[in-house]
């Protein structure tokens, strides 16, 4: 069936495992711990022939090999199954040395101190939205919450206009909804054409926010263009919303069936940050492919050209040669091992403002609702592939 | 070759490294607290800040643009501050002392 026979030739049988990471038969609502069973039930390193046939590296050293090889292993192309003509994302999709004008360009407003300066701006955004449900006793923690806290965040940082807040959600909520190739695509171009709007605005009147600045940008020595500067907003938005909003659905999940862990957090509210790095580890929720560029051997398995690679970022995390019970939930943990931001030359731009705004959302909610549980009876699915989506989170309380 | 390392809480700590391996490489190598190194030494991060005491920090290769431009966004820079992926071990550093900062964010 459909084993060896549709995998390339220079794919030995014995490193064939057959899984597919748009829906697999093998995961389970907790999607993680089922995730896990690929390092008792699969080679580390194995070749699956659905979705045109691709490798998928499981432990955390490898994983960490990958990424930070860009000579053998090419962010060039990011598609599984690869696609006619890839999405050139700035900086995501080129390699060093293209990538560092840019990732430097942007690094300033992405460094801790300028993430610390958001802080007031983005507590306020958390208590705006806790308070939106406090008195409801109940929400949809997806719906109501994680899917709407990054979206204020971005609009902050990018400058965007406050009075076009609605729009912008109510479009970003299109986007991420949209299930069809046709959807995504026209809802995507009218995120662009949105921010469009505003580079061509900032560009004739610069203000102090991220967007004036970027037209301002030079690159290697010349002014930056319309296209690359599209290029740019679109990957901090799309890299900078669904992730926040899965890590912190996952977490908020485990969190609403530990009564006594929330209770710890209430009394304990510096421990907030060790609870978010374990639930980076524990919760990770980006795949991320590469293209190999050349023939060679490395795990002690053959690579060639034009082979896809993809890194689960996610079982980095809960890898037990590098993290003791790596299922268990501890925020005790001496150090706290996961590669769920990547690593190497495209290490999560967003990663320091990504961790602030979980750990203020979870300062913020539990100072609003200290105690809360899973609604019985509802179903935890998750959307499944290089971006892994809690569905939805219903939650309640008592008032 | 010893390279000696202050930890944030201002444990002293010597490992072994390498000659041609990175003051950062050598560091994590041997799990020393303070080195983070979240991109594994390719300029992305600034999170493997550190200081470097004279007389050692004078025979270093000066900093690169790219070095330059990075620790600006560093937390408590300091003029003694590199990132220490930039720097590798060479003869010359015997008895280094590489102070890690308080924090890296
Ligand atoms: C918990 C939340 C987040 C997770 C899990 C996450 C994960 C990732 C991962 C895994 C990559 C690298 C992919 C690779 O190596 O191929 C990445 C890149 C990136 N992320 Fe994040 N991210 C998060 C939040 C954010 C935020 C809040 C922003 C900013 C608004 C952001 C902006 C970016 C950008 C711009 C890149 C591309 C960096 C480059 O190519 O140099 N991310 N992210
Ligand atoms: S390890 Fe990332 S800049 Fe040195």
């Amino acid at each position: 069936m459909l084993k060896s026979e549709t995998s390339p030739k220079h794919i030995p049988e014995s490193v064939v495992f057959d899984f597919d990471i748009y829906g697999d038969d093998r995961l389970t609502d907790d999607l993680h711990a089922s995730y896990e069973t690929l390092h008792r039930d699969a080679p580390d390193v194995f070749w699956t022939p659905r979705n045109g046939g691709h490798w998928m590296i499981t432990r955390y050293e490898d994983i960490m090999d990958v990424v930070r090889d860009p000579e053998h292993f090419s962010v060039r192309e990011m598609q599984i199954p690869r696609v006619e003509d890839p999405p050139l994302f700035i900086p995501l999709s080129l390699d060093p040395p293209d990538n560092i004008p840019y990732r430097q360009a942007l690094m300033p407003f992405f460094a801790p101190k300028t993430v610390r300066a958001m802080e007031p701006k983005i507590r306020q955004f958390a208590i705006e939205m806790i308070e939106a449900v406090e008195k409801r006793g109940e929400c949809d923690f997806v719906d109501d919450i994680s899917s709407q806290f990054p979206v204020s965040v971005f609009m902050e940082l990018m400058g965007m206009p406050l009075e076009r807040l609605r729009e912008f959600r109510t479009q970003a909520d299109a986007f991420f909804e949209s299930r069809s190739d046709e959807d995504i695509a026209a809802n995507f171009g009218k995120i662009v054409a949105i921010m469009t709007e505003l580079i061509e605005t900032r560009r004739a009147e610069p203000k102090d926010d991220l967007i004036s600045k970027m037209t301002q940008f030079e690159i290697n020595g010349r002014p930056i263009s319309l296209g690359e500067l599209q290029s740019i907003c679109s990957i901090l938005f799309l890299g900078g919303m669904d992730t926040v909003t899965n890590v912190s659905s996952y977490l908020f999940r485990h969190l609403a069936g530990d009564a006594a862990l929330q209770d710890r957090l209430s009394e304990e509210p510096e421990k907030i940050k060790d609870f978010i790095e374990e639930g980076l580890r524990s919760f990770g929720v980006v795949n991320t492919p590469r293209l190999v560029t050349k023939d060679f051997e490395r795990f002690g398995v053959p690579f060639r050209q034009g082979d896809m690679v993809l890194c689960m970022l996610p079982l980095g995390g809960r890898d037990d040669r590098k993290t003791k019970d790596p299922n268990k939930f501890d925020i005790d943990r001496e150090k706290i091992d996961h590669v769920t931001f990547s690593s190497g030359p495209h290490l999560c731009l967003g990663h320091t403002l990504a961790r602030l705004e979980m750990r203020i959302l979870t300062e913020e909610w539990l100072k609003r609702i200290p105690s809360f549980r899973l609604k019985p009876g509802t179903m935890a699915h998750s959307r499944v592939g290089t971006v892994m989506a809690l569905e939805q989170l219903p939650l309640e309380w008592s008032v | 070759m010893k390279i000696n390392y202050v930890t944030p809480a201002g444990e002293a700590v010597t490992v072994n490294a390498e000659l041609g391996e990175s003051l950062m490489e050598a560091a994590v190598r041997n799990g020393v607290d303070g080195i983070v190194a979240a991109c594994g030494g390719c300029l992305s991060c600034a999170t493997c800040h550190a200081y470097i005491d004279e007389p050692w920090l004078s025979k270093i290769d000066p900093q690169s643009q790219t070095e330059k431009d990075m620790l600006d966004y560093a937390s408590h820079v300091e003029p003694d501050s590199r990132l220490t992926c930039q720097v590798p071990v060479t003869a010359e550093l015997e008895g280094v002392i590489v102070r890690t900062p308080p924090s890296q964010d």
